[in-house]
């Protein structure tokens, strides 16, 4: 059985537990071990603003436990996943800064060795199950139209993360169309959900986000689907907000990859945790056999 | 230090130099865009290599990437933003809109308050409990991380 040490950051446990829910169904059902990291904690991201040792001492720190687990680290969250990837190809190639780093985790007993890889759960899919092996799993196929989101940090800065074409990627709509669900084009594809911003300035944070969204209802599209947790809160939880904001209305489901999946799976709408999303939507749309009954 | 010497020291930020102001980066930039260029890379860049100032506009930037894969030149310019803020950091303080974060990282490790509510949660959906740590809090205050 192929194993990964499981990442799930701060939003996710904080607001978008469901977004770990259908990852681990999922993955359950692809025959794939999560060992979990309970008290990992933050992957210091936000650090990355304010202060570079503390923030390549945090990422090398989460780093560290994976290492201890002897397995590759999945992770959930965009922008988890493009500190900790990032940071870990920075001192795999630089000895003398890693050294620095590891004096500061040795004042938590820790280490960084530079043995493992840091894999987000799109690119865990797409490259090491693949969607040949997905779709034998595929027992209740989708049939609506979905937006792909691929947002920001698991494909740029692209001369770094090296996954897919940074300009035209293709990954997150084919794990779509396994589905059964058809991925759509929509303009400005590659546009940022605004999340980054929404603490200094709430109103540009949301006329990004709102942009999208009226990008994608022009389209024609029944959903979107998000890889990351914060461009979830964004598009779902905030979806509300953007509407009184800009004074338009949008109503566009938002699911996490692994609940799109997880229906075609044939899982049931509460156990990929839908209940918990915020936009409304019907669940016939998801041709879902279990809700029916 | 002043900026200049500040940014040229830094491996990243030595990239600076390739930058001739065609304005690539603020054509693609989302945050240009929605606040009508108040935000703008290019000048952010240009100010930094000739007047050697930064402005309060540097936290408006969405880390997106979007400038840095468009450059011709390959400046980094969504790296050089970053690490115009550390350096903004280390001379005026940590801005108020971030204090929330580290706070609740040393408090608990994470950037949110996440306790007995959140797993009492998680447990209901027969997912497995997170755990606080002090970790975090000993790293920060070891990197003079601002707590």
């Amino acid at each position: 059985m192929r194993e990964y040490a499981y990442f799930i950051g701060c939003t996710i446990p904080f607001r978008e537990s469901n977004y770990d829910l259908s990852t681990r169904k999922v993955m359950e059902k692809l025959d794939i071990g999560l060992l979990d990291m309970p008290d990992a904690g933050c992957c210091g991201l936000y650090y990355e603003l304010v202060n570079e040792m503390t923030h390549l001492a945090l990422a090398a720190r989460v780093i560290s436990m994976a290492e201890e687990l002897k397995r590759d680290l999945l992770v959930l969250c965009s922008g988890c996943n493009g500190s900790l990837y990032r940071v870990n190809k920075k001192l795999k190639e630089n000895p003398e800064l890693k050294d620095r780093v590891n004096e500061v985790l040795s004042e938590v007993d820790r280490e960084f060795k530079g043995t493992v890889e840091v894999k987000h759960v799109i690119r865990v899919l797409w490259e090491d199950v693949g969607i040949k092996e997905i779709k034998k799993h595929v027992s209740n196929p989708i049939n609506i139209k979905a937006a792909a989101h691929y947002g920001c940090h698991f494909l740029r800065p692209s001369d770094e993360m090296d996954f897919d074409d940074p300009r035209e990627p293709i990954s997150l709509d084919r794990l779509i169309e396994v589905t059964g669900a058809e991925s759509i084009d929509y303009f400005e594809k590659s546009l940022c959900c605004g999340g980054y911003v929404l603490a200094a300035d709430q109103k540009a944070a949301y006329m990004m986000t709102g942009t999208k969204l009226r990008n994608v209802k022009k389209a024609g599209a029944d959903i979107i689907v998000t890889a990351c947790p914060f461009c979830h809160v964004m598009y779902d939880a905030n979806q509300k907000a953007v509407e009184a904001e800009l004074e338009e209305s949008f109503g566009i489901p938002v699911l996490h990859y692994p609940q799109l999946l997880g229906l075609a799976m044939g899982f049931d709408l509460k156990e990929m945790g839908l209940e918990q999303n915020r936009v409304r939507f019907n669940p016939q749309m998801f041709n879902n056999k279990k809700e029916d009954e | 230090m002043n900026l200049q010497e500040e940014i040229l020291s830094n491996i990243d930020g030595r990239t600076l130099n390739y930058c001739f102001s065609c304005g690539m980066c603020t054509g693609g930039c989302p945050s240009a865009r929605v606040t009508d260029s108040i935000y703008n890379p290019r000048k952010i860049l240009h100010r930094a290599a000739l007047e050697g100032r930064l402005e309060e506009d540097i936290w408006l930037c969405t880390n997106c990437y979007t400038c840095q894969e468009r450059c011709p030149t390959k400046t980094k310019v969504a790296d050089l933003i970053s690490l115009m803020r550390r350096i903004y950091v280390k001379e005026k303080g940590i801005p108020g809109f971030i204090k929330p974060l580290i706070e609740n990282l040393g408090a608990c490790g994470f950037t949110a308050r996440i306790g007995d509510l959140e797993n009492k949660r998680r447990e209901r959906m027969g997912l497995p409990s997170v755990k606080q740590n002090q970790e975090v809090r000993r790293i920060i205050e070891k990197t003079g991380g601002g707590l």
